[in-house]
């Protein structure tokens, strides 16, 4: 799942001509779970913006911001998309960049991506992968120090953490789950040297 | 005798920690260098510490080489990717700085730079690694290195025997190449002396410097206890430095009380004082060393 943040309205107008016709494209995946661009938060943006005196003259839902076919599809939702000058994107940087490429208006995304994460046990875990282009999640039992250790240290922790805190936020040092995960065992698959990245495919 | 020669011939090593301006006015640093002239083996040019922004850490070294000292270079992982550490340790070879020590960095937030972007293209194993590549003629990639290249590397450690990652870490870190390691300041002589029979133990053989910070006051004490991973002041020297009547006064005593007894355990002392160097010359003169 994609997180995301929603941006202050204060920034959003900032980019929008109050005499413009503005069109609001949500997403159904990820921003919907994360509350930043579902049906509740497409109507209350509305809202917000047509007490502001602002022309919003419509929206849509589709499934994913990010797998949008074409203009027409679009068209077809909600054909007020046709008279818009901006359109509004409430997704992450990828669903705004998709609308993009079917758009030659202005497009305004109205979230801030913060990290590939995921949902477990009703909480919300960030930065749990960084698409490296080169798992080697495996060698860790799948837990991935490349993405939850700041320093991405491959071959052991780093001396910053305390009481088994990452220095850096507070969360968990990924080294302290790792060496829970891998108690009492020996052989570790981690003990030898764990060449450098490839970022080739970052 | 070079910091490397002595390392090798078993004798006690010092060194201290001076870190570059923050900015372009040397006349502090110089001076605080020129308190440990003749006392320190070699002098340990920070790079960027605690993520602060400073003159860098090889311009520094270089200046300080100038002057008459000998440099270990420190660089960290944060700031450079694998081109960069490649080509720094490159260029600081070819100003003639021959000592290095890698980190990983303190992280940007902790800094004044702290909507930096983190770089961490390679952790402090993979940067050793590539600097004993480099002593073979090439690069991280394979590709051939001209000319001549070597360096005394050294790297860092928490000395806390429970730590058993770290010290898998450690031991990496020595395979990868490291022929030294300074550690986190020491204040428990009984942890370290049982880290350093651990270590022993499962054959890590290699120079160990113990950190010394001197203590000079009951608060700053507390304040590493709490906050500074690695560190551990025990009890006893807390109470020691509450009842002093010249807290100054008993933390000098108190670290030449640690000094004297790592003569016996590690291969030498790493001095980092919070402050200047202005007080080192008593505080080694109080160790019996001068």
């Amino acid at each position: 799942m994609i997180l995301t943040e929603s941006k202050p309205l204060g920034e959003i107008i900032s980019k929008i001509d109050k005499k413009s016709n503005v069109f609001i494209i949500g997403c159904n995946v990820c921003a919907a779970k994360m509350g930043t661009g579902g049906e509740p938060e497409i109507k209350a943006l509305t809202d917000a913006l047509t007490e502001l005196g602002y022309n919003v003259g419509g929206s849509i839902l589709p499934t994913a911001a990010c797998s949008i076919r074409s203009y027409e599809s679009l068209v077809e939702r909600n054909e007020n998309i046709q008279n818009a000058d901006v359109v509004l994107v409430m997704s992450c940087g990828s669903g705004s960049s998709v609308v993009a490429t079917v758009l030659d208006i202005p497009v305004v995304c109205t979230t801030n991506t913060l990290s590939l994460g995921g949902l477990s046990k009703g909480d919300i875990h960030t930065r749990i992968c960084i698409m490296c282009g080169d798992c080697t999640s495996s060698i860790y039992g799948g837990l991935c120090p490349t993405a939850e250790c700041p320093k991405s240290q491959l071959n052991g922790p780093c001396g910053g953490s305390k009481d088994g805190k990452c220095e850096v936020g507070n969360k968990d040092c990924i080294w302290e789950l790792i060496e829970k995960r891998f108690s009492g065992q020996e052989n570790l698959p981690f003990e030898h040297y764990i060449t450098h990245k490839d970022h080739r495919n970052d | 005798m070079k910091f490397r020669e002595k390392l090798q011939s078993g004798k006690f090593v010092i060194t201290c920690e001076v870190p570059p301006p923050k900015g372009t006015d040397t006349s502090y640093s110089i001076e605080n260098a020129s308190f440990i002239r003749e006392l320190a083996d070699a002098v340990n040019v920070t790079d960027n510490q605690c993520a602060q922004l400073h003159m860098s850490s090889i311009a520094f070294s270089t200046l300080l080489k100038q002057n008459g000292y000998e440099p270990i270079m420190q660089m960290t992982c944060r700031d450079r990717n694998r081109i960069g550490i490649q080509s720094d340790v490159l260029g600081a070879y070819g100003l003639g700085i021959r000592n290095i020590l890698i980190m990983s960095g303190d992280y940007p937030t902790f800094g004044n730079q702290p909507g930096a972007k983190p770089v961490y293209d390679l952790d402090s194993v993979h940067a050793l690694n590539a600097i004993s590549l480099l002593k073979k003629g090439t690069s991280l990639s394979g590709s051939n290195i001209a000319g001549p290249f070597d360096m005394c590397v050294g790297a860092v450690c928490n000395p806390v025997p429970e730590k058993k990652f770290q010290i898998m870490k450690l031991e990496k870190k020595v395979k990868a190449g490291a022929e030294f390691i300074q550690t986190q300041a020491v204040f428990d002589v009984d942890m370290f002396s049982e880290f350093m029979d651990l270590i022993r133990d499962r054959g890590i053989d290699i120079p160990i410097l113990s950190g010394i910070v001197p203590l000079r006051s009951v608060e700053m004490a507390r304040y590493m206890n709490q906050n500074i991973p690695g560190i551990s002041v025990p009890p006893e020297i807390i109470k020691r430095m509450e009842y002093a009547d010249d807290q100054i006064e008993e933390g000098i005593e108190i670290t030449a009380e640690i000094i004297k007894c790592m003569k016996n355990i590690s291969n030498g002392i790493h001095i980092m004082p919070i402050k200047s160097h202005r007080c080192t010359k008593n505080l080694l003169r109080r160790s019996n060393f001068l």
